[in-house]
C-alpha cells in the first residue's frame, strides 16, 4: 500500500471544484456569472463533485494490485497517467487555473466596453461611417424582403417568452395570468414601469410597434452607452439580457435623447422618467425617450434582465 | 484486520489533509486576488467573469457526460454495440442520427461521450453522425428555436441540421475507414474488461465507472477549459460588427454569421435568442447558417474534438461540416 499522488491531486482539485460552486452559492456571487432559473443544476453539480471526491479519496490509498484485480490490464489507463510527470503537471495547472481566478478576483458585471464588443443589434444603428450605415441598412432591407417572401415571422408576438413545463425554484417565473396582468398594463397604465422582470418583453413589444406608444410616459433604468455614430445628444439606456450565463448576453436598451448627455461617463447607471417618441432613421422607425426627469443611481444588485419564463400548469 | 483499521485510519487523515490544503488554497488564491486586482485592466476582469461563466454553465453537463462515458466504458460491450449498429452502412448513419436527435446533449457534453462509444467499437461515421445531431436536435433547442424565431426556422433549424448531418456521416464513412481516436494503441481492446467482468459484482462496476468518469473529467477538462478561455478572449477583446464588413450577399452575411456561431461558441440552448436579435441585420437564412453551424461545431468543442481525435480528423470534419452547412444554406435560398 502506498499513496498514489497523481491520485492525490485530482482528489484535491475535485474538492476545490466542489468548494468553489459552494462559495458561489452562499456568497450570492453565482447571480453574477448565470441566469438564476440555472443555478439548480449548478448545485447537482456541486453533489456530484462532492461524491467523485470522495471515490476519488479512496482511491489515493489503493494498493496497485488490488486495483488490478479489480480492472484487469484492459481497463487502460489511457488516460493521462501515461504521459511524463511534467505533461501531468501542466494539465493540473490548466485545471486549476479557472480556480485559482474564479478565488481570487470577484465577478465583473459587464460594462460599455463589452456592450461596444457585442454591438446593439438594431437597424439603425451604424459603425459611425456612412457607408457602413447605409450597408447595414441594405441588409437590413434585405431581410424584411427576405423574411416577407420565406420566412414568416413568429406567430407569436411575445417574442422573448421562454415557455418552460417544468417549474425551477426561481425568482423570474411569472404564471401565466401574472404575464398577462403585466403585459395589459403596458397599454393601460400610465407610466410604463420597465421592471427588471418584464423589463425583456416591454421592450420588444415598444420596439416592435413603437408608433402605438408615442406619448406614453416611461419610467426606466440602465446604464449609459454611446455607440460611435449616435448624434451628440444620443445615448442609449442598455442593458444586458441574459438567457443562459454572461457569455451569451445581448444589449438590448432604449434610445435617449437629452442635451445634456454629455455630462455623464459610460457605464454611469441613470434612472429616467420620460415620454416614448418616434424617430425615423434611414427608414426605420425607432423609439426614443425625450426625457423629463434623469437621476444617477447606483448599479443594482442584479445588473442582468433574463427573457420572462411563462409557468404553464 | 489491522490492515483495514489502517485504511481506514489514512482515508480520514488523508481527507482531512486534503481540506486543509483546500482551505490554504482558497486562502492563498485569495491573496493573489488582493495584489493583483489593483493592477489588473478591468478587462481581464471581464474575461475573467465571462470565461468561468461559460464553466460554470458547462460543467455540470460535462459532469452527466462523463458519468453517461463511464457507464458505456463499463457497463456496455463490443457486442452490445455489434448487435445494436445495423450492418449496412447507410442504416448506421441514419441510426446515429436518429439516436443523436433523441438523445438530448450539449455540444460540449458530448465529446466524451462519442468519444467512448467510438472506443467501444462504434464506427467512425456513426459517432459522427450522433456528434452532429446530438447538440443540434433535442426538444430544448427545437423549443427555445421554436419561441425566438417561429416554427418556420424552428422546423428548417432541425431538417437541414438533420440533413447536414446525414451527409457530414456519410462522406466521413468514405473517408475514414480506421477508428480515428488519439490514443489508438492496444490500450483500447476492451476484450480483458469483458472476460474480467464476469467475476465482478454490481458494486464494484459501479465504482469502476465512477473512477472511469472521473479520469474522464480530468481528460476532456483541460480542453474544456482551455476552449471556454479562447471563447472569453474573442467575446472580450473583438468587436462582433467588425465581422461585417465582409460582403452583404445572402452567402457573405451567411458566412459572417458561422464565423460567429464558431468563435461565440454559445449553448445550442442559448443560442436562438442570439440568432434573433441579429433579426434586423442579416437575411433569416444567414440566421439558418448561424443556428445549424453552431451546435455541428465551435471553437470550444473544436478543441474537444482535437483531445479526443487525431488532427488530419478533426481538420476534415471541421472543413466537412463548414461545406455542407453553407452549401445546404444557399440551396435554401435558391428554393
Amino acid at each position: 500500500m502506498f499513496m498514489r499522488f497523481q491520485h492525490f491531486i485530482r482528489a484535491l482539485i475535485l474538492a476545490i471544484f466542489a468548494a468553489f460552486i459552494i462559495k458561489l452559492h452562499y456568497t450570492g456571487e453565482i447571480m453574477s456569472y448565470i441566469n438564476p432559473r440555472y443555478t439548480l443544476m449548478s448545485k447537482i453539480a456541486i453533489a456530484i463533485f462532492l461524491f467523485l471526491f470522495l471515490i476519488q479519496l479512496v482511491r489515493i490509498w489503493e494498493n496497485r494490485n488490488h486495483t488490478h484485480n479489480h480492472c484487469s490490464s484492459g481497463c487502460h489507463h489511457d488516460h493521462d497517467h501515461s504521459g511524463s510527470f511534467s505533461k501531468r503537471f501542466i494539465v493540473h495547472l490548466i485545471i486549476l487555473f479557472p480556480l485559482v481566478t474564479g478565488f481570487a478576483f470577484a465577478p465583473a458585471t459587464l460594462d460599455a466596453s463589452i456592450a461596444a464588443k457585442k454591438g446593439l443589434m438594431l437597424p439603425q444603428v451604424n459603425e459611425g461611417t456612412a457607408s457602413m450605415g447605409e450597408h447595414l441598412n441594405r441588409m437590413g432591407e434585405a431581410t424584411d424582403e427576405k423574411s416577407a417572401e420565406s420566412i414568416e415571422p413568429p406567430a407569436n408576438k411575445d417574442d422573448s417568452i421562454i415557455q418552460h413545463t417544468a417549474p425551477l425554484a426561481n425568482t423570474n417565473y411569472l404564471s401565466k395570468e401574472q404575464f398577462d396582468k403585466e403585459m395589459e398594463k403596458l397599454t393601460t397604465s400610465d407610466i410604463i414601469q420597465m421592471n427588471d422582470n418584464i423589463y425583456a418583453s416591454y421592450y420588444s413589444r415598444i420596439t416592435e410597434d413603437p408608433a402605438s406608444y408615442i406619448g406614453k410616459k416611461i419610467k426606466v433604468s440602465g446604464f449609459f452607452y454611446k455607440e460611435d455614430g449616435f448624434e451628440e445628444n444620443q445615448f442609449v439606456l442598455a442593458r444586458f439580457l441574459m438567457t443562459h450565463c454572461v457569455a451569451d448576453t445581448s444589449v438590448i436598451g432604449m434610445l435617449v435623447e437629452f442635451n445634456e448627455a454629455n455630462d455623464y461617463q459610460e457605464d454611469t447607471w441613470l434612472e429616467i422618467e420620460g415620454e416614448i417618441n418616434v424617430t425615423n432613421y434611414n427608414g426605420h422607425v425607432m423609439p426614443f425617450i425625450k426625457v423629463d426627469k434623469l437621476k444617477v443611481i447606483d448599479e443594482p444588485s442584479e445588473p442582468y434582465v433574463y427573457p420572462a419564463m411563462i409557468k404553464i400548469v | 484486520m489491522f490492515s483495514r483499521q489502517l485504511q481506514s485510519y489514512l482515508f480520514d487523515v488523508t481527507g482531512l489533509v486534503v481540506m486543509i490544503i483546500v482551505f490554504y488554497f482558497i486562502s492563498a488564491s485569495q491573496s493573489i486576488g488582493k495584489i493583483f486586482s489593483i493592477n489588473m485592466p478591468s478587462s481581464f476582469l471581464q474575461l475573467n467573469t465571462i470565461f468561468l461563466s461559460i464553466l460554470i454553465e458547462a460543467i455540470p453537463f460535462i459532469l452527466i457526460s462523463v458519468l453517461i462515458a463511464g457507464f458505456i466504458q463499463i457497463f456496455i460491450t463490443e457486442d452490445h454495440i455489434k448487435r445494436w449498429i445495423p450492418k449496412n452502412r447507410f442504416a448506421a448513419i441514419f441510426v446515429s442520427c436518429v439516436v443523436g436527435a433523441i438523445f438530448p446533449a450539449c455540444e460540449c457534453g458530448i465529446v466524451p461521450i462519442v468519444r467512448r462509444l467510438i472506443s467501444k467499437g462504434v464506427p467512425t461515421y456513426a459517432g459522427v453522425g450522433f456528434l452532429l445531431t446530438g447538440p443540434l436536435i433535442n426538444p430544448i433547442v427545437i423549443f427555445s428555436t421554436y419561441v425566438a424565431l417561429g416554427s418556420k426556422m424552428a422546423g428548417l433549424r432541425m431538417g437541414i441540421g438533420f440533413i447536414a448531418a446525414l451527409a457530414i456521416a456519410f462522406i466521413i464513412s468514405l473517408l475514414f475507414k480506421s477508428n480515428q481516436l488519439q490514443h489508438n494503441g492496444a490500450g483500447f481492446s476492451n476484450t480483458a474488461v469483458n472476460t474480467g467482468k464476469q467475476h465482478q459484482s454490481l458494486f464494484s462496476k459501479l465504482e469502476d465507472m465512477l473512477k472511469h468518469a472521473i479520469d474522464e473529467f480530468f481528460d476532456m477538462g483541460k480542453y474544456l477549459i482551455i476552449g471556454a478561455f479562447v471563447a472569453a478572449l474573442v467575446q472580450t477583446y473583438v468587436t462582433t460588427t467588425s465581422l461585417f464588413i465582409l460582403g452583404d450577399s445572402v452567402a457573405g452575411s451567411s458566412i459572417i454569421m458561422m464565423a460567429l456561431a464558431y468563435v461565440l461558441s454559445l449553448c445550442s440552448e442559448a443560442d436562438a435568442f442570439i440568432g434573433a436579435s441579429f433579426k434586423n441585420l442579416v437575411p433569416s437564412t444567414s440566421i439558418l447558417a448561424f443556428l445549424v453551424y453552431g451546435p455541428m461545431i465551435d471553437l470550444k468543442n473544436t478543441i474537444m474534438l482535437w483531445g479526443a481525435f487525431k488532427t488530419k480528423f478533426v481538420l476534415t470534419l471541421f472543413i466537412l461540416i463548414t461545406l455542407i452547412v453553407f452549401l445546404l444554406i444557399n440551396l435554401i435560398t435558391l428554393l
